[in-house]
């Protein structure tokens, strides 16, 4: 091993470190048990410091790669296929590292205000990042459905983290099954792949279907259209895209809140990695690819369906907490619009999905992050009603929530709207007008439930008698709100440079 | 400077002061200065815009002219806003203080626009990179319509400001950060003349009105607000989709990425493409306007909205609309703007001028009656940008600037006795005359000058509307009938803002609530008084603002007949092209982004100098 070999995985390898230091300190750091009422003696306070911590460590170790240049670092291609390091791998890593730090900021205050203050969080947040970071970085279908497996798990365990409770068992269940079918679909579809083509890395596969389409066996073509429908519908599950999206609003709803941040960003970010990944590393440049019989026209009517139902459906919600998991789907439907256009528009496109990603994580970690500081002790703001008149009486909770939430719905100069304009702009840029202006149009639809949050929060009072939640008092949720604030704001007034990342960190698509 | 000669050279100012000191029958001295001051300075103001007969020498680029000063309008409220921000919402004073501070110096410091000669062209030209990587660039300046526009958005904020104060006493934070940041994306979007920025500005307007009109509003307020919010929003993705398309084909035709309105302006799209555009982008600006019929958004957001919300949106958010038509749909489409002008002008009139009459008179509430007569009016301002004359256009920036003030003046004094009653019924009133004399005459005034009697502002730009309507060519053989139909539409106005005033002022004192009822206070009277002086001031003396906007008006007139030709001539089945660059007037292209190409060019042009300089030599 060369000492080139350990930079390029300093990421993961800083992560995985982290994580076992922190299920060891949790293992003898001192127990907390359900009845304290001290907010600060449970271990939230260290490990959530501690977790933050590493995450940010493997965000400057992939930032530190990508300045010196992941291909100058000797020997790190000898991991390929299992693990590419490259641009693309770097970009996701810093992103998913992020996402997880500020989901783990947000646990440290939002575990011991629950009554749910246990250390396996921080460990559990920690590898299942590990799991998104192989995920990214895989070349191989068997490492990807490694490394996602190991991201599930974590996620699973961290869904159903109040156990006492009905509905976070009834999500952590829901997601469990579902989350194994659609992963079974992907496993299928991979073995199914090595059959047509008898390679299992996504070189070899690429190359395969590249020799099918010149005159292949028929059996061989259509197991590789098996093969890709199976892939699709599985990732179509990851990313929680219509028809696939039932279990998102139950699991996202009953999970833990920071959970729920940490689903949104980092899952749903690693699994756009993944689809990326296979459909323009494995498919690109074979008939799969074709705009009349592949994937796109397949990918289009599922943005098309994920957009306009989730957005139809976020609008109808009584809590706030499933309409952001509805609207969640929705923008995973802005961003397949993006992945279509890949097909024409190539890097420009992936950099337009990247750094919608980017804003889409810091404006839902935001806007999570605000409805946790809503709330506190015995009543969780979890409805549009316990949001009422928040903005009169906690004005910086209500600035706050009404910042991400405007970035979400997309309104200039905040982050969310340079996401949206740069993948309207790649798919114009592709010739697919209808999309962009469904698109569009579905932007504006969800104006209209972003907005009923600012309507009560400014502009409704409590019922009377109606129990009013104080929002909590927490420095790392603040803080984590500080970060996210200031990123949706600089990503919005100067998004040049980040964008300029996004789009070196494209993969080739040739 | 001797004392002395101050007097002999300010005499109409003293003597307007002192009879404006004189005016008020019973005032305290504070309203007595107040009137003087006033008086004194509009008299200053109209002796020192006169139009001069010498011709001032112009230098290339204006000696006065200070790059900075239109990012200063545009800064100073937002920087406000952060500063409100963290002021303590206990420190009223000190919140009120501030906005009035900013919006004072806003007021001032536009003043200072106007003592450059607007000659045609931009002027305060500003223009930094953005983003460059897309071409996006912070670039502002004026030109002499948009003179009159920010002059109105920096003369209507303080008096809106100065009227909400004093009837909202509830959360006076969010107040004033929402009135500044308002102030600020008005003023940029006026001058912006990249389209990116203009469009940031165009969505960020939309956030503080939402508040204004759902934290203030009336009992359906939340309503009106999404839907005001929602209509909008709608409107403008469609115009996004229509520029990112642009700038894609300008992209490809040219190979630079821009956003830039100047550079965009050579790109004629294919016929079909040209029209969808062209929609997408004026229905944006249709539904601000608004003309029918999109217009619904309007009653609700005006009935519902607070006074000084009311003022703002009605004095100048609805003129974005038009003067972005004129700008933007004008500017960038000007084939179909020119083909269609005929048929829209056909909708100003019939859906906007006598639709909107109709609707008006048949109101039962007051400040309805008035939203209603805004469709009316506005429809007169499209009349004269469709009609592409130079009278109508000139008539049309006029009566945008005349309809904010009479509309504007005409919602603060439904204020007035919404805060006496509580209610708007017309039914509910009569005979208030005799009760509220000084009120009623003011509501008189406003009414002449909303109906347009000679004297009064409306009367200059309906007047030159309907001749340029007349004259217009691109109205073909219909301008008589257009004609015809607008100046039925004055008639009509007359009838339903007359028929108002003789039901709630004359007649006798029926309802016993309305027996004791206070005249205008003095706060109201210092807050409508600028209109009323506005209202003569351009009735009597247009030249000063017609002097002031006629080249520019005159360029853009010349330029959007030329192109629009050119347009329809060039425009292909399915390939974009693009207008040669000497098209336009030089003055209209200077600030275009320049290619790298361009740059080699001025590289080139500087080496080449010493070498001339030698030839000379030998």
């Amino acid at each position: 091993m060369k000492p080139e070999m350990f930079l390029g995985l300093s990421p993961l390898l800083v992560v995985s470190l982290g994580g076992v230091l922190l299920m060891i300190a949790e293992a003898l750091g001192k127990r907390h048990f359900d009845q304290y009422d001290d907010r600060a003696s449970g271990p939230s306070g260290e490990l959530s410091i501690g977790t933050a911590v590493t995450l940010f460590a493997g965000a400057v170790f992939a930032a530190a790669i990508w300045f010196v240049g992941p291909d100058k670092l000797e020997g790190v291609s000898s991991f390929a296929p299992w693990l590419i390091v490259d641009r693309f791998t770097l970009f996701f890593s810093f992103l998913l590292c992020l996402g997880g730090a500020l989901a783990s900021l947000l646990a440290g205050g939002y575990l011991p205000e629950h009554r749910i203050d246990r250390g396996e969080f921080y460990p559990l947040i920690t590898f299942s990042t590990v799991g998104a970071m192989i995920l990214v970085a895989a070349g191989d279908i068997l490492s990807l459905f490694l490394g996602l497996e190991t991201m599930s798990l974590g996620v699973y365990a961290m869904v159903g983290f109040r156990r006492a409770s009905l509905r976070s068992t009834e999500a952590a269940v829901k997601y469990f099954m579902l989350g194994s079918f659609g992963a079974a679909l992907l496993l299928y579809g991979g073995a199914l792949l090595y059959g047509a083509t008898g390679h299992t890395d996504l070189a070899g596969i690429r190359s395969g279907l590249g020799a099918l389409a010149n005159g292949g066996k028929a059996s061989n073509v259509g197991m590789s259209v098996a093969a890709a429908a199976l892939i699709i519908a599985g990732l179509a599950f990851k990313v929680s895209a219509v028809p696939f999206h039932m279990w998102t609003p139950d699991a996202y709803e009953g999970a833990p809140t920071p959970a729920t941040t940490y689903m949104a960003v980092a899952v749903k970010s690693a699994a756009f990695a993944m689809m990326l990944r296979i459909f323009i590393s494995a498919f690109g440049g074979s008939g799969l690819e074709s705009l009349s019989a592949g994937w796109p026209p397949v990918v289009a009517l599922l943005a098309v369906l994920t957009m306009t139902v989730a957005n139809l459906i976020a609008g109808q919600q009584e809590s706030v907490k499933r309409m952001l998991a509805y609207s969640s789907i929705a923008h995973a439907g802005y961003v397949l619009v993006g992945v279509v256009a890949t097909t024409r528009a190539g890097e420009d496109a992936q950099g337009s999905i990247l750094f919608y990603l980017l804003t889409y994580t810091v404006s839902t970690v935001g806007a999570f992050g605000a409805l946790i500081w809503c709330g506190s002790r015995g009543a969780e703001a979890v409805s549009y009603e316990d949001l009422a008149g928040v903005g009169k009486r906690h004005p910086g909770a209500g600035l706050a929530f009404s910042l991400f939430l405007l970035s979400l719905a997309g309104v200039p100069p905040t982050a969310g709207f340079f996401g949206k304009l740069y993948i309207v702009k790649s798919a114009i840029g592709a010739g697919f007008v209808p999309l962009a202006l469904i698109l569009l149009v579905n932007s504006v639809l969800s104006a209209y439930y972003y907005l009923r949050v600012l309507v009560f929060m400014y502009m409704r009072e409590p019922a009377p008698g109606a129990p009013i939640a104080t929002p909590m008092k927490s420095g790392y949720v603040t803080t984590a709100l500080v970060v996210a604030g200031i990123l949706v704001v600089v990503l919005g007034l100067w998004p040049t440079t980040s964008l300029q990342l996004a789009v070196e960190a494209a993969l080739a698509s040739r | 400077m001797n004392p002395l000669d101050l007097v002999f050279q300010q005499w109409p100012a003293i003597l307007a002061g002192i009879v404006g000191a004189l005016l008020p029958r019973e005032g305290s001295t504070k309203q007595r200065t107040g009137f003087a001051l006033l008086a004194a300075f509009t008299t200053m103001f109209v002796v020192w815009l006169w139009p001069s007969s010498t011709p001032v020498p112009v230098s290339e680029t204006g000696p006065s002219e200070w790059p900075h000063l239109l990012n200063l309008l545009i800064a100073l409220p937002f920087v406000g806003a952060t500063a409100v921000v963290f002021i303590p919402r206990q420190m009223l004073s000190i919140l009120r203080g501030v906005t009035y501070l900013v919006l004072t110096v806003g007021f001032v410091a536009s003043l200072w626009l106007l003592t450059v000669p607007m000659t045609a062209g931009w002027h305060f030209q500003y223009i930094k990179d953005w983003i460059p990587a897309f071409g996006i660039r912070y670039h502002v300046a004026l030109d002499g319509i948009s003179l009159w526009l920010v002059l109105l958005t920096t003369f209507v904020t303080p008096i809106a400001a100065y009227a909400s104060f004093g009837s909202i006493k509830t959360r006076i934070k969010e107040l004033c950060f929402a009135l500044l940041i308002l102030q600020g994306a008005m003023i940029g979007a006026f001058v912006s003349l990249d389209l990116f920025l203009f469009y940031v500005f165009w969505e960020l307007m939309l956030v503080p009105m939402f508040l204004m009109i759902g934290i203030w509003g009336g009992v359906d307020r939340i309503k009106a607000a999404i839907k005001f919010f929602l209509y909008t929003m709608a409107g403008s993705v469609l115009m996004l989709a229509a520029i990112i398309y642009l700038v894609w084909v300008n992209q490809k035709l040219t190979g630079e990425f821009t956003f830039d309105f100047l550079a965009l302006s050579r790109v004629v799209l294919p016929k079909a493409t040209q029209v969808i555009c062209f929609w997408a982008f004026s229905i944006a600006f249709f539904i601000k306007v608004p003309m029918w019929p999109v217009h619904t958004w309007l009653p609700d957001a005006h009935v519902q909205a607070p006074t000084g919300g009311s003022v703002i949106l009605a004095a100048v958010m609805l003129k974005l609309g038009t003067y972005a038509y004129m700008r933007f749909s004008m500017g960038l489409f000007p084939g179909p703007a020119s083909n269609l002008a005929a048929n829209l002008a056909g909708v100003a009139i019939l859906g906007g001028i006598l639709y909107g009459a109709l609707v008006a008179w048949k109101q039962k509430d007051v400040k309805r009656l008035v939203a209603y007569s805004s469709v009316a009016h506005l429809g007169f301002v499209m009349l004269g940008l469709f009609s592409a004359t130079p009278s109508g256009a000139q008539g049309a920036v006029l009566q945008m600037v005349n309809h904010g003030m009479s509309t504007g003046a005409l919602f603060l004094l439904v204020g007035v006795i919404y805060d006496r009653r509580h209610t708007r019924e017309v039914d509910e009133f009569g005979g208030l005359a005799k009760v509220m004399p000084v009120y009623a005459t003011v509501f008189l005034i406003v009414t002449f000058a909303s109906v347009g009697v000679p004297g009064t502002n409306g009367f200059i730009g309906e007047f030159l509307i309907i001749m340029g309507t007349f004259l217009s060519e691109r109205l073909g053989k219909f301008a008589g009938i257009h004609t015809v139909g607008a100046a039925a539409g004055v008639i009509l106005a007359a009838v339903y803002m007359l028929s108002v005033v003789q039901k709630m002022f004359f007649g006798p004192l029926k309802n016993p609530k309305n027996r004791h009822l206070p005249d205008m206070t003095v706060r109201e009277t210092l807050a409508i008084a600028p209109f009323v002086v506005m209202i003569f001031v351009i009735g009597f003396f247009p030249g000063i603002f017609l002097d002031r906007m006629k080249e520019s008006v005159q360029l853009h007139h010349n330029q959007f007949k030329v192109v629009s030709g050119q347009a329809v001539l060039f425009a292909d089945e399915r390939d974009a092209k693009l207008l040669p660059e000497d098209t336009f007037s030089p003055a209209f292209m200077k600030g275009a982004p320049k290619k790298p190409a361009a740059e080699n060019k001025d590289g080139v042009q500087a080496a080449n100098a010493p070498a001339g300089e030698g030839k000379v030599a030998q």
